[in-house]
């Protein structure tokens, strides 16, 4: 037999073996098929990202720190008027949180904030794919978190749970563009759906009916139609209006809250109120 | 199939561990190498397109681990981006680390526009505009594989047996 042949034959069928596994393994994943076969490995790697995350913050802390001591001394002055600053800035809005607790108590007796219950996560890695956007965080199916529920930061709302294993979960973020948000309107009140535009592109808010006069800057946030999401959760402010009377709704590009490069802890909402659709199933 | 099966597999588990939790933190032009495919690639350089698409198969296992994609996607993307320059280099002339900066690039769009063409049949709109972003990642991998190449290279000539003449 032919050795160059043979050759030539082996690299094929090795071909042919890999892209039909690649392909196999593919579809069986994107049915939901593989996820307990995976998550045996996800966990384990998991645990190990999660103690690579916690010693690359102390590295990250290091390498962003004052690098000598003329530079050490200039930082804590600076830091010493900061907090003075920040101080009497508590105290005005203490005062104003106070204020602002008994108008509400007196004004609306009858608003009642929902309760959430959230998890705190830390960020341990993120998507190994450039082209996609994602977090893991280090909580998982054994501490309470599910696929679906929201996830959100000190700033505003991160992204969904798309992925869960035992001890960790990965995180979709609200610019993919698998993502579809039902959304508020700060002033207009107006509702829409943002959709996530991916890589390089902000999410934009489809579907805003043409009555309503969108401003660049309204406030965005969670409208909690369809139960998936709470009401109220910050997303971002608008920052672009694409109106064209010709059409029958408008678009609006949003800026979100959170910056994603720089997330290091994270909610996941476990329960909240949804919003009570009831009405819209009884008889006229 | 060789024992560079059992090497393959550690090195990918740990280039996944430290590309999504140290890379992430520290990135380059506003993006994070992918360490797993240019190993692969010079892997499949230094000993061949079998080899070299075994690698990659396996790297894109572990790139899916951490990934939203579906398991499968970045093997296809990764072995896409290892064939494509590695059937080329027969016909580029023997000038060692050019070819593979040129190959390292040329891979890298190859994996890039793979990768997309599969996102998209599994409900991901990756947008070319959004490819278009990534060119940084090209100009870092053709960086990027110049200390690879030297490195594997010399690794795997100093675990080679030398012969002996007595």
């Amino acid at each position: 037999m032919n050795p160059g042949r043979t050759q030539q034959r082996i690299r094929w069928v090795t071909l042919a073996v890999l892209i039909g596994s690649a392909v196999l393994l593919t579809i069986l994943d994107s049915t939901g098929t593989l996820d307990s076969v995976f998550g045996f490995l996800r966990d384990p790697m998991s645990f190990v990202s999660d103690w690579t995350s916690s010693q690359t913050d102390v590295v990250a802390d290091v390498m962003t720190g004052p690098r000598n001591l003329e530079a050490a001394l200039e930082e804590i002055s600076r830091l010493e008027t900061e907090n003075e600053t920040l101080r009497k800035e508590n105290e005005e809005l203490l005062e104003a949180a106070g204020e602002n607790q008994i108008l509400r108590e007196l004004f609306n007796r009858a608003a009642d904030t929902p309760e959430y219950r959230r998890i705190t996560a830390d960020v341990i890695g993120q998507d190994t794919n450039p082209a996609l956007q994602s977090i893991i965080i280090n909580k998982g199916y054994d501490h309470g978190v599910r696929v679906g529920m929201p996830v959100e930061a000190a700033r505003g709302l991160v992204g969904q749970v798309y992925r869960v294993t035992n001890n960790a979960s990965q995180v979709a973020l609200l610019t993919e563009t698998a993502s579809a948000i039902p959304v508020r309107l700060g002033s207009t009140r107006a509702t829409g759906i943002l959709r996530g535009a991916g890589r390089g592109a902000l999410p934009t808010i489809d579907w805003i009916d043409l009555q309503y006069d969108v401003q660049v800057g309204e406030l965005v946030t969670t409208s909690g139609l369809g139960g998936k999401f709470p009401e109220n959760l910050v997303i971002g402010r608008v920052i672009e209006v694409e109106r064209n009377e010709a059409e029958l709704f408008q678009r609006a590009v949003v800026q979100p809250a959170v910056d994603f490069n720089n997330v290091e802890i994270v909610f996941v909402v476990t329960e909240f109120n949804t919003v009570n659709t009831e009405i819209f199933n009884e008889a006229p | 199939m060789g024992n560079h099966i059992y090497i393959a597999i550690p090195i990918m588990a740990l280039l996944a561990i430290v590309e999504s939790s140290i890379l992430s933190r520290f990135p380059i032009g506003g993006t994070v190498p992918q360490l797993m495919f240019l190993v692969a690639l010079v892997w499949g350089m230094e000993r061949g397109l079998e080899e070299g698409l075994v690698w990659a198969f396996i790297a894109g296992l572990f790139a899916d681990l951490y990934s939203l994609a579906p398991m499968g996607i970045s093997s296809l993307a990764f072995m896409a981006g290892v064939a494509g320059p590695l059937l080329l280099r027969q016909v580029l002339p023997p000038r060692r680390l050019l070819v593979a900066m040129l190959l390292a690039a040329l891979g890298t769009i190859i994996y890039l526009t793979v990768y997309a063409l599969g996102l998209r049949v599994f409900g991901f709109g990756i947008s070319f505009g959004g490819l278009a972003e990534l060119w940084p990642l090209i100009v870092l991998h053709t960086v990027l594989i110049v200390p690879l190449y030297l490195m594997t290279s010399a690794l795997l000539r100093a675990s080679q047996p030398r012969r002996v003449e007595f």
